[in-house]
């Protein structure tokens, strides 16, 4: 950054700095972050960096499970995709009966190391075919004819972070445009964005813009309304000065892809790196909605995935923090089996999705979907998702399912 | 400054004067527009400034503008026998099918609603009136949550458009018929031997009244008023054989009182007259309440008017109170303002993408149609906190940057081709304009920037950082690129969260 005295401190230490400087601790807290004034006063201790992180990867729009992990060796699969079936030039094998997707080289070679697990088959009962209210009920883990104010991790967060002293650092930190459902709560907590891809030079320009705005009185600077948002906004951007300066000073050990979606990766990579005590993270990949032409696009998609992930998993490994990191994906739904007249596929039900990690038991999970469907009828699910979110909550995060989820579902063994 | 106290030296009765002329200007003027609407926009401000204070709001009052059902309300209406059918008579099966499409409907109904609402809003000439509906729809609340019907929120949010700038005894009497309002406070269930007082209690606490200005007793007789209230299939009916005729007693009166009967007796309270003056220095004004006295002398005035709801507003937005220092600056805008507001600084149109703008808009604590209670929204400073200011530098993120097309569902790009085969494609901010922009010199475009969206910063200490940083990002960055930064910063500035 050009300004050579931040105004801001974004740490203890350049707080405690101030106070000596002679700007006066009391004089400055009016407006300084509240972590900063009761983590100089009470010395409080450096966050805990061994607990476990979740990142949850969306890829919105609906994403084609039956294009995703094949079930080549299955005759209804030539039969519901006469057109946008993979041959076998274009295919992956995972077993006799499966294979991936072309385009998911990467994540091919995560199940091979063992890193990789495929839960099958997975959505939930009387499924809607709605992109936002499927996409609710999955945010909010609900059923279907539920409707919940808060999300599953902000309930997570309702559970877990209360109580926890302040410290700054959010419980969920998403990277993106749009406060992720998942996050809403019943009680505050500080979650945080961050604008999705890179550029992180003028953004780390604009934050000082910002900043300055923020110290400088203007318009009614008596008005107890301006001082109690110049004093909330103050708290947001340390926290997300903090962030820009981690993000500006990492250094990769793993060629990340070019693509926004990998931007955003490594920048999850960078604050798990610097112990940042947030436990969520959530990245966000769009495009899945594959009406028409979908076989390019959809490739296109399922590599950059791929991709990201492998790159973000192998920064991991080489930073020795793997260990802590489970990556989840998740889409509304999947899509028909059957192929539509415009060479893409429409709106279906269940799907498989992915777990990613050092600690995750490998290969296959739950049981595949039965192909033998009537044109232009929807697959029937076998893996309730909450089972899917359960098992994360009790076995990753450490956290009671049924007080989240509302009831007990049997776990899964990809943990 | 605060509202506390006395606003500086104007005492009760001089507060509800007509500003003198000599108060007059351009300030004036811009806080009149950014108070009873969400921007001061150049055309507006020229004719208000010329007009006055109470030709301008005797203008933007005059009538409230048309709503125009939307369509998927109208296909929700046509469905609803069927659906009702369905449901009633249906197996299990067919039932819980009939129920989930009824679901489907409704939200796709609510989200065309909210689109061709917040559309009609964000027209300047309309805004003042599409705000007083806000604000009457934050008295005389409902829920989407609890209604579950989007076609007779439509209806209750018509009933108040028809009656909001009547009187205030018709508008009551009117909203007591709205099936929305006979779901939402279970009117539905009330019956003679059992009458339910969820709506008088609410009618007394939160719609008329005020806690304290009534009795147990006086809600226990106004619900058996109004038993025999009924909606059916989004039509009101009154059913003689489910209302208690009997003799009530309630406010010192005795006699067989009906539902309206309760509504009269309650405008002859001295509350009644007070009430909703308070609830507009709250929602338009300041969280702190006025001091008594100055309530007071406004509620006499306006049940001397009949409580006529057009009176009380031209009283009010032209009053000397509403101009004085203290009600100036320091309003935090609701998230709706915020958006509204931006669209029209920026120039823009409402996009017809609801899972971008109702994201948007949920993150920052404002759905419309779905308020958290029956007591509306809390405004003021609770709509502040880390995560929903986050969620408004997001917004000016989104409306900044072009729109990411391929990342759209399918529904989304064909509502998107049909806004742009009608011309339409402002939903974010134009790239022409700020390669206009970026022409000029630093200085030059600091000022155009702070000019036309923060006024309040002009000339400031501010302006100069800006300058400041403009000169230092051409040494690095696209000029259009520093120019959106820029004005995004400034955007997110705690100045812009205020009017």
């Amino acid at each position: 950054m050009n300004n050579p005295h931040p105004i801001l401190p974004s740490t203890r230490r350049e707080f405690l700095h101030y106070g000596v400087k002679g700007v006066g601790l009391l004089a400055f807290s009016r407006f300084a972050p509240g972590f900063l004034v009761e983590s100089a006063y009470a010395q409080a201790p450096a966050p805990e960096k061994d607990r476990t992180i979740l990142v949850l990867v969306q890829l919105a729009g609906g994403n084609d499970g039956l294009n995703t992990v094949v079930p080549f060796a299955d005759p209804h699969y030539r039969r519901l995709r006469p057109n946008l079936g993979l041959g076998s030039d274009q295919l992956l094998r995972i077993n006799d009966t499966l294979a991936f997707h072309g385009a998911c080289a990467a994540l091919h070679e995560l199940l091979k190391d063992g890193k990789l697990g495929i839960v099958q088959n997975v959505g939930y009962p009387n499924p809607n075919r709605s992109h936002f209210r499927s996409t609710e009920i999955w945010e909010t883990g609900s059923d279907s004819n539920e409707f919940l104010p808060t999300g599953w991790l902000g309930r997570y967060f309702d559970n877990a972070c209360s109580g926890t002293p302040r410290r700054g650092d959010p419980c969920g930190v998403n990277l993106g445009n749009e406060m992720p459902q998942s996050f809403l709560s019943e009680q505050q907590h500080p979650t945080f964005s961050l604008p999705a891809g890179r550029n992180r030079r003028q953004q780390s320009e604009n934050l000082a813009l910002l900043e300055q705005l923020v110290q400088t009185p203007a318009g009614h600077p008596d008005h107890d309304n301006a001082g109690y948002l110049r004093h909330t906004m103050m708290d947001a951007l340390v926290t997300e000065k903090k962030f820009q300066k981690v993000l500006a000073n990492y250094q990769t050990k793993a060629a990340y892809p070019g693509t926004p979606f990998a931007g955003s990766l490594r920048n999850v990579a960078a604050l798990i790196a610097a112990g940042t005590a947030t436990r969520v993270y959530y990245v966000s990949l769009g495009g899945f909605d594959t009406h028409n032409n979908q076989a390019n696009a959809h490739a296109n998609l399922l590599r950059q995935l791929s991709e990201g992930l492998a790159a973000f998993q192998s920064d991991l490994e080489a930073k020795r923090l793997d260990g802590q990191v489970l990556t989840m994906t998740f889409s509304e739904f999947g899509r028909r089996p059957s192929e539509n007249e415009s060479r893409g596929t429409d709106h279906g039900t269940a799907a498989p999705l992915f777990v990613l990690g050092s600690r995750v038991k490998p290969g296959l999970h739950g049981t595949a979907p039965s192909l033998d469907v009537a044109r232009n009828q929807d697959l029937q699910y076998s893996t309730d998702f909450r089972a899917v979110y359960s098992t994360v909550l009790d076995q990753w995060l450490g956290c009671k399912s049924s007080a989240i989820l509302g009831q007990d579902y049997r776990p899964l063994g990809f943990i | 400054m605060t509202m506390g106290q006395p606003p500086t030296v104007l005492t009760a009765a001089e507060a509800w004067q007509t500003l003198p002329v000599h108060e007059w200007n351009e300030a004036a003027a811009r806080h009149l527009l950014q108070r009873i609407g969400f921007s001061a926009q150049p055309a507006e401000l020229a004719r208000v400034l010329k007009d006055g204070p109470v030709r301008s709001v005797e203008r933007y009052f005059a009538k409230m503008p048309a709503l125009p059902k939307p369509r998927m309300i109208t296909n929700l209406e046509k469905h609803g026998p069927e659906l009702f059918r369905r449901i009633s008579a249906g197996s299990a099966e067919e039932k819980r099918m009939a129920q989930q499409e009824a679901r489907e409907r409704s939200r796709e109904a609510l989200f065309d609603l909210t689109i061709k609402w917040l559309t009609l809003a964000s027209r300047p000439e309309c805004s003042p009136a599409e705000k007083w509906l806000l604000f009457l729809s934050d008295v005389w609340v409902v829920g989407v949550d609890k209604v579950k019907n989007s076609a007779l929120i439509y209806q209750h949010h018509d009933i108040l458009r028809h009656f909001a700038l009547s009187d205030a005894v018709s508008l009551a009497k009117a909203v007591s018929r709205s099936p929305a309002m006979v779901v939402y406070l279970d009117l539905q269930q009330s019956k003679p031997e059992a009458p339910n007082e969820n709506f008088a209690r609410e009618l007394f606490e939160l719609f008329t009244l005020g806690e304290g200005n009534y009795t147990e007793n006086d809600i226990k007789q106004a619900a058996r008023a109004f038993t025999g209230y009924r909606q059916r299939q989004g039509e009101f009916a009154f059913l003689p054989r489910q209302h208690d005729s009997g003799s009530k007693t309630l406010f010192g009166q005795t006699g067989r009182f009906t539902g309206d009967d309760v509504i009269r007796l309650v405008f002859k309270q001295k509350a009644a007259g007070t009430f909703l003056p308070k609830e507009m220095v709250r929602f338009y004004l300041s969280e702190e309440p006025l001091p008594a006295a100055y309530t007071d002398a406004l509620g006499a005035w306006w049940a001397g008017e009949k409580y006529d709801l057009h009176k009380l507003a031209v009283k009010f937005f032209s009053s000397r109170l509403f101009f004085s220092p203290a009600c100036r600056g320091g309003y935090i805008k609701s998230p709706l303002h915020f958006y509204l507001g931006l669209v029209q600084d920026l120039g823009l149109s409402v996009a017809p993408l609801p899972r971008q703008l109702i994201g948007n808009l949920r993150s920052m604590g404002q759905m419309p149609f779905d308020p958290p209670n029956v007591r509306g929204w809390v405004g003021g400073r609770s709509w502040i906190n880390s995560a929903t200011l986050a969620s408004r530098r997001q917004l000016i993120q989104a409306l900044l940057s072009p729109l990411n097309e391929e990342a759209l569902n399918g529904d989304e790009q064909i509502e998107l081709a049909a806004a742009y085969a009608d011309g339409i494609r402002n939903f974010t901010l134009d790239q022409a304009q700020l390669t206009r922009w970026a022409r000029l010199a630093p200085a030059e475009r600091a000022r155009e920037l702070i000019q036309r969206h923060v006024p309040a910063l002009a000339g400031t200490e501010i302006e100069r950082q800006v300058v400041t940083f403009l000169e230092r990002s051409a040494q690095h960055s696209r000029a259009e690129t520093a120019t959106r930064a820029a004005l995004a910063t400034l955007l997110e500035s705690p100045s812009y969260q205020l009017c």
